[in-house]
């Protein structure tokens, strides 16, 4: 068995006492045959969702267009999860919450970045995997910048099944859907009467590494998939807008974007997600690290080449 | 016991399978572990590397491998059929009976894997058969993948916008459909009905080789059938400890070996 194939590369980093693994996507043009300016290139690395394994196949899809574009794409399995080793912390998700990835993954980047020779790293991650991607950008010098899909910046509580059985029923039915407007009419009443504070639950390290990360002037990418009950950036009724708040307290130096990908839910693995994280990441990717100011891909052409891809026609 | 775990990529007709192999030194028992289908290989991925683990360490070498055109294998899933998805059982069975043909042989499938496992048992591969969860057609395994597809759209659809699973499957008789970043072709729906669990596999016993078939409850979530579990690392152990007994006394203490 060969541990690499014509366009992509298994590889193992040793981290912490832990062997992790990735898949690296080799880019379409092989680095050692670049002009020196251009060698340096940032590769893009991508962290799943919550503890699913890295080779979803939108992630897959990211990397292989990444890689057609020229920049390398590494989607990884933190310690744990997919075929990296480890134990997974018995509350996982308030590791998450803590940042307790953030050191293992910014070690594992400097592995990366001196093994391909990469000027730093881009980090992508989806969901939880954004939390830790916002983290690790905060303590590692290789993460240069962040696309954040669906992040989350409060830390998630224990739900009680019958709030899960409300939450359904609240959409599914008439009369769900009236109790459920009356509800989060309260709660924006609420809100407002209080002075739109950050919520009790709001993730204050996680904040505090936004404002470092945007502060240093390391640019953000946020993708957001379109919520229940609302259009466009804003939360619905009664939430705290998060986006909006983060980006009053990033700074006048900070270079941060947002996009909502209509179309698509929560996971952007259906087409118009898959297609809508391409387009805007690939043009975010062409503006902030661009390959070469002589060969710089045109919309037009990166399109092209990505509706090429088998399995995501539309 | 010390066990390496070696990933790679097996080629095939145009496509590379992605395998681990967990390597054990002079293993009782081998098993090819032949996974979950579809999105369900992502939420059952983290018990079933555990369980290859498991198995490893009490020195049974074991395999596992993603399908062509799914998770970390190459090739476009929407051209591809259940034929090849048991080619590739096929090839890797071959594979490691190559690689030490005295050591005796299982497969072992879960959902879909058992009625991939059980074709290639029925045409004569493996000394022993495990299956877990095994549907009597891969349909049964397909449709609530597709009502769960359905159910998300409809979050976003109100009154009449909202669709039935009787639409999609209308729809899908004209064009493939995507569930959950796969897309689904008529023929892969169609050929879904007729990939059945063998008569002779239902029972505990094909022949002279012993063949087990064991119901998972939600206690074994997520490796149940479209789980959508959250639970983290679920214990499993009462399970393993039983499966690993009856292979070791199918393959190794009962006479199961070559």
């Amino acid at each position: 068995m060969n541990t690499f194939i014509e366009s992509r590369e298994l590889i193992a980093v040793d981290v912490g006492g832990n062997r992790l693994w990735a898949t690296y996507h080799k880019p379409c043009r092989d680095l050692s045959n670049l002009a020196p300016d251009e060698k340096n290139r940032v590769g893009i690395l991508f962290l799943n969702s919550g503890l699913l394994p890295r080779a979803s196949p939108s992630a897959v899809y990211w990397a292989e267009s990444f890689a057609r574009c020229g920049y390398p794409a590494i989607r990884f399995d933190l310690p744990g999860l997919g075929d990296s080793q480890g134990d997974i912390p018995e509350k996982a998700f308030d590791f998450v919450s803590d940042g307790g990835y953030a050191p293992d993954l910014a070690a594992a980047l400097k592995n990366i970045v001196n093994r391909y020779e990469l000027s730093g790293v881009v980090l992508m991650g989806l969901c939880a995997g954004a939390v830790t991607s916002l983290f690790t950008a905060a303590i590692s010098a290789e993460c240069q910048g962040l696309i954040l899909m669906d992040p989350y910046f409060h830390v998630p509580q224990e739900r009680l099944k019958i709030r899960d059985e409300l939450s359904r029923w609240s959409v599914l039915s008439g009369p769900g859907l009236f109790a459920g407007h009356v509800y989060h009419g309260f709660r924006h009443l609420a809100r407002v009467l209080r002075g739109n504070k950050l919520p009790k639950n709001a993730n204050l390290p996680l904040l505090r590494s936004w404002r470092q990360v945007t502060s240093a002037g390391k640019p953000v990418l946020v993708l957001k998939a379109p919520s229940l009950k609302t259009r466009g950036i804003k939360p619905r009724a009664g939430e705290f807008d998060y986006l909006a708040y983060l980006q009053r307290v990033a700074g006048s130096g900070a270079d941060v974007r947002v996009r909502v990908i209509e179309g698509t839910n929560h996971s952007f693995a259906d087409t118009a997600g898959c297609q809508g994280v391409r387009e805007h990441s690939e043009r975010w990717l062409n503006h902030f690290f661009p390959l070469s100011t002589q060969t710089e891909p045109q919309e037009a052409t990166v399109m092209e080449r990505a509706m090429a891809l088998p399995g995501l026609r539309s | 016991m010390v066990a390496v775990e070696e990933a790679g990529y097996f080629e095939v007709a145009g496509a590379h399978l992605y395998t681990v192999l967990h390597e054990v030194a002079a293993p009782a028992a081998r098993v090819l572990l032949i996974g979950a289908f579809g999105a369900e290989r992502h939420t059952s991925y983290l018990p079933w590397v555990r369980w290859a683990r498991y198995l490893a360490q009490t020195g049974i070498e074991c395999l596992r491998y993603d399908y062509r055109g799914i998770g970390e294998s190459t090739g476009c899933f929407e051209e591809l059929s259940f034929d090849d998805w048991k080619e590739d059982v096929e090839m890797l069975a071959a594979w490691l009976n190559r690689r030490a043909p005295m050591v005796p042989l299982a497969l072992h499938g879960l959902e879909v894997g058992a009625l991939l496992a059980s074709s290639a048992f029925a045409a004569g591969m493996g000394d022993a058969l495990l299956l877990w969860a095994a549907p009597n057609t891969a349909n049964e395994v397909l449709r609530p993948q597709l009502v769960r597809r359905v159910a998300i759209d409809n979050m976003f659809r109100y009154g009449t916008e909202r669709k039935r699973v009787a639409d999609y499957l209308d729809l899908i008789e004209t064009e493939p459909i995507e569930v959950e970043g796969y897309r689904w072709s008529q023929k892969l729906w169609r050929d879904s009905l007729d990939v059945d669990l063998p008569a002779a596999m239902k029972a505990d016993s094909a022949g002279a080789r012993p063949v087990r078939s064991v119901v998972l409850d939600s206690r074994a979530e997520p490796l149940v059938k479209g789980s959508m579990s959250v639970v983290v690392e679920p214990d499993l152990t009462a399970l393993f400890a039983d499966n690993l007994e009856w292979l070791h006394s199918s393959l190794v203490t009962g006479g199961g070996g070559r």
